[in-house]
């Protein structure tokens, strides 16, 4: 064992060890649930099966609510990418003071998203801030129902995530070199042109980065739909948390948990594959 | 025509961040107004909000839990977060890109996944669910932020000094007291601030580990799912001004880190 730190590996071992055994061995404790039947210490002989992952496609009510996440997160996803690339262009190209304001807009980010959930139920009830506004403008004439429904989910999730979304794309904008599109325009380009032939594709980095930090969150949330939805807005995270707390079929749970964690695990390896690791750390703004 | 467009930017930029904070701004607002519910024109100032959070022993006991927690989950993994960061990076790893991969997964996984995977784990050891199990838990996910933290810092910070400095008669003591840990310390800082707000933050992996206890974000969920009182904007009042206080730590402590680098 070299006393020199720079040259001493076994320093990593302790880490790697906890991460083996509090976070790998876990995973794959749920793996052997989801490939069985019944609970592995009720001393019962271990029979294997893959029913767990077949009844998510057998039974319709299932297959909705997968299906209904899918797109939920989806929607998310496209919309904050929406909502995002005015801001995130702005802070990269048009100001200078971009640093402190990237600053500002994760403060709240730090506060717990679960504060953040409870200013939208506010906002949001029938007889929340909102249907009081537009019944003071007298914009409508009774109050809109917005809450407890997949529109009110949607806006928690958006309003939650979208500023994960900001910031790989205004790193990956940030690093557009502007003689680029001076060149294209001197070459006769339209502005439009250079910006989708230019800006636009080199910002697909941060695109996909940004899909990956929104994506997946949105998928696997529970405490926003737990909140701000209702019965028609019931989320994979929900029909999870079901399984364990109230129908007690953890082989089952193990499956859709496992089916949920293979999905983000293929996103992360895919996207590593393309752009290379530490894009997304980099990207992360930490 | 193109400050037309510069001006529409700016405009909307204003509106986003004006969308990112008026949430928040409600919540201050509805903390100190004095009618029960939460309707337009304001009724008045009170603090009877505050004193009744004051008077609420288990929004108390939450918050004592959550910074036990917080605390002791964040110490843990800034120390073995540290020494796996020079081993990994510094200690001729064949394909660290690959640990690195793995590593990153706590960060992009859903918390859920990982909750579920914990509680299924614990259940099956026989480890009782509580405030025991949930710091090894959060260790796992914060490990995961120290080490990104870690790892883009200390590939800028070279450890060749430590060597010359026992090569010039230093103890090993010495050398890792004077050289490694001022060279480090920041960005230890910075990591350990980090994982408690990841902590500090943490709702699902807590929610299915806790067992009967409670932490904050556990004790706010329970409010919301009643029905609402200004009670918990009170506590949202005071997270916020707690984070804020955090936040400024961390900015500072990368600022500290910024001028030991470059100097």
């Amino acid at each position: 064992m070299s006393i020199i730190l720079k040259k001493n590996r076994n320093l990593a071992f302790p880490g790697l060890l906890w991460f083996l055994v509090f976070f790998i061995l876990p995973l794959s404790v749920i793996l052997i649930y989801s490939i069985t039947e019944r609970s592995l210490v009720s001393g019962e002989p271990v029979r294997f099966t893959v029913d767990n992952f077949i009844q998510v496609f057998q039974k319709k009510h299932y297959l909705v609510i997968l299906l209904r996440s899918l797109r939920i997160s989806l929607f998310t996803t496209v919309i904050s990418i929406a909502f995002s690339y005015p801001v995130a262009y702005f802070l990269a190209k048009k100001t200078k003071a971009d640093r402190i304001l990237v600053v500002i807009l994760m403060v709240p980010f730090w506060i717990n998203y679960l504060i953040r959930t409870f200013a939208w139920k506010l906002i949001l009830s029938d007889n929340g801030i909102l249907n009081q506004v537009l019944l003071g403008l007298r914009i409508i004439d009774e109050p809109v129902r917005i809450m407890y429904t997949q529109t009110s989910v949607l806006l928690g999730l958006v309003y939650t995530y979208t500023p994960m979304m900001v910031l790989p794309l205004y790193a990956s904008l940030l690093r557009i070199d502007d003689s680029l599109i001076e060149a294209s325009l001197d070459l006769g380009a339209s502005r439009a042109r250079a910006f989708f032939d230019i800006t636009f594709r080199l910002s697909l980095t941060g695109i996909f980065a940004g899909t990956l930090l929104v994506f997946i969150p949105a998928l696997g949330s529970f405490a926003i739909p737990a909140i701000l939805g209702g019965t028609d807005s019931v989320m994979i995270g929900n029909m999870i948390e079901n399984q364990f707390n109230l129908v007690g079929n953890w082989n089952a749970g193990s499956a859709f948990t496992l089916s949920l964690a293979v999905l983000s695990i293929v996103l992360v390896l895919f996207y590593s594959r393309i752009f290379g690791l530490e894009s997304i750390y980099r990207n992360r703004g930490l | 025509m193109k400050t037309g467009r510069a001006i529409g930017l700016r405009i909307y930029t204003a509106l986003f961040f004006l969308y990112i904070f008026t949430p928040l701004i409600l919540i201050f607002i509805f903390a100190w107004n004095s009618g029960e519910g939460y309707v337009f024109p304001l009724q008045g100032f009170t603090w009877r909000w505050f004193m009744e959070f004051f008077r609420d022993r288990s929004a108390q006991k939450s918050i004592g839990n959550s910074l036990i927690i917080a605390i002791s989950s964040a110490t843990i993994s800034t120390v073995l977060a540290s020494l796996l960061t020079i081993g990994l990076l510094k200690g001729k790893f064949r394909r660290p890109e690959l640990y690195i991969t793995f590593l990153m997964l706590p960060v992009l996984m859903p918390s859920l996944t990982i909750g579920i995977a914990a509680l299924v784990f614990f259940r099956t050891v026989n480890l009782p669910s509580g405030i025991p199990v949930v710091i090894l838990a959060h260790v796992s996910i914060s490990m995961s932020y120290v080490f990104l933290i870690m790892m883009s810092r200390i590939e800028s910070i070279s450890l060749s000094l430590q060597e010359a400095a026992l090569d010039l008669g230093a103890s090993w003591s010495m050398s890792v007291k004077d050289i490694v840990l001022p060279n480090l310390m920041p960005a230890m800082v910075a990591g350990w601030l980090f994982a408690f707000m990841v902590s500090w933050n943490e709702f699902i992996v807590t929610y299915f580990l806790i067992g009967n206890n409670t932490t904050l974000p556990i004790y706010i969920f329970s409010q919301l799912r009643f029905g609402i009182s200004p009670k918990v904007n009170v506590i949202s009042v005071l997270v916020t001004l707690f984070t804020l206080m955090i936040i400024f730590i961390l900015i500072s402590a990368r600022g500290l880190y910024r001028r030991v680098a470059s100097g």
